[in-house]
């Protein structure tokens, strides 16, 4: 028996993908006349199929490419007309617009695992906080404070941390770690440095992080093992 | 097979039911394109086996709407998670001398 056989016997374990044959029109075979090659193709198919399902992901990277642009393209916006209200209120309404425009564009219900609801809801609880909390801070004009962009960065840095467990994905670690780090050192750089602290952590962070991330998902889509017929 | 070792569950036996079990033991649940997507099976035919599995009480269908567009979606019951751990084990002792 292939090596690939004996870990399929456990449901839950970690499995390989390999290619499988051809799928049966006629499925009212039962398992009468059964040969011992009928079995280990059958745990084989187990063992594609099982770790197709797990490869199966939503995508998500997009959506950090986009925040990651609005909030850069605040920021500008901001320092070229630095006692205009409007900038940041208008770039958060035009980024909740692409969002949900995004959401109809690449978000797929096919599927459903308990680790990308629990992940949606993170991101999803946490945009809303954030938006919330940018609004209310812009609407009062009281949104300048060290404190209150320190407040941000640790919002993401805790969400990207988070995603980062559940995942186990150190390079989303080292994101939220970023994040952190420079909600930390809003404290102590000086003061004509935020803006560009803010602008390496939303290039990085999430513009590049993003970008990344939609390559993962590109290249999983296409590696993903798909049974066919013949 | 010979005396004494297990029987092997026809419903869950047949290549395009367990193709679908294994899928669906991994997600919550699915929608019935993606089930054919990934087995690479037709309407007629999965929409066959889909319909013994739901008989066999292995799955349970769910039908609603995503915006304007119908979907049907799948989920494994307890009962089929029963019955693939059943099979896998039956696997297990009928392939046994060989693991």
């Amino acid at each position: 028996v292939a090596a690939g056989a004996v870990s399929v016997l456990n449901i839950n374990g970690t499995l390989h993908g390999e290619e499988i044959g051809m799928m049966d029109v006629d499925e009212n075979d039962g398992a009468n006349g059964t040969t011992r090659e009928d079995l280990v193709q059958r745990v084989a198919l187990m063992e594609a199929m099982i770790a197709e399902g797990r490869q199966a992901t939503g995508r998500y990277g997009w959506n950090f490419v986009l925040w990651g642009l609005v909030d850069i393209v605040g920021l500008v916006w901001q320092s070229a007309k630095p006692h205009w209200w409007g900038a940041w209120p208008i770039a958060i309404t035009v980024g909740v617009v692409l969002q949900i425009v995004g959401v109809r564009i690449f978000y797929c219900r096919a599927t459903t695992t308990l680790k990308n609801r629990t992940l949606r809801s993170i991101w999803q609880v946490m945009g809303v906080t954030m938006c919330l909390y940018c609004f209310s801070g812009a609407l009062a004009h009281r949104a300048n404070g060290i404190a209150y962009l320190a407040a941000v960065f640790m919002m993401l840095g805790m969400a990207h941390s988070i995603s980062a467990v559940i995942l186990r994905w150190g390079v989303q670690g080292g994101v939220g770690a970023l994040w952190l780090g420079g909600g930390v050192a809003c404290y102590f750089v000086p003061g004509r440095w935020l803006n560009w602290l803010f602008l390496i952590e939303m290039v990085v962070g999430m513009v590049v992080f993003g970008l990344y991330a939609m390559m993962l998902e590109r290249r999983r889509a296409r590696q993903a093992p798909v049974m066919r017929h013949g | 097979m010979g005396e004494g070792l297990p029987e092997l569950d026809p419903v869950v036996h047949g290549k395009l039911r367990l193709a679908v079990l294994s899928l669906l033991v991994t997600q919550e649940e699915a929608d019935f394109t993606w089930l054919r997507e990934k087995t690479g099976s037709t309407d007629g035919n999965l929409g066959a086996q889909m319909l013994k599995l739901e008989e066999a009480g292995y799955v349970a269908m769910e039908k609603r709407f995503q915006g304007r567009k119908p979907q049907t979606v799948y989920r494994m019951t307890a009962k089929g998670r029963e019955a693939l751990a059943g099979y896998v084990a039956a696997l297990k002792r009928l392939l046994g001398g060989a693991l």
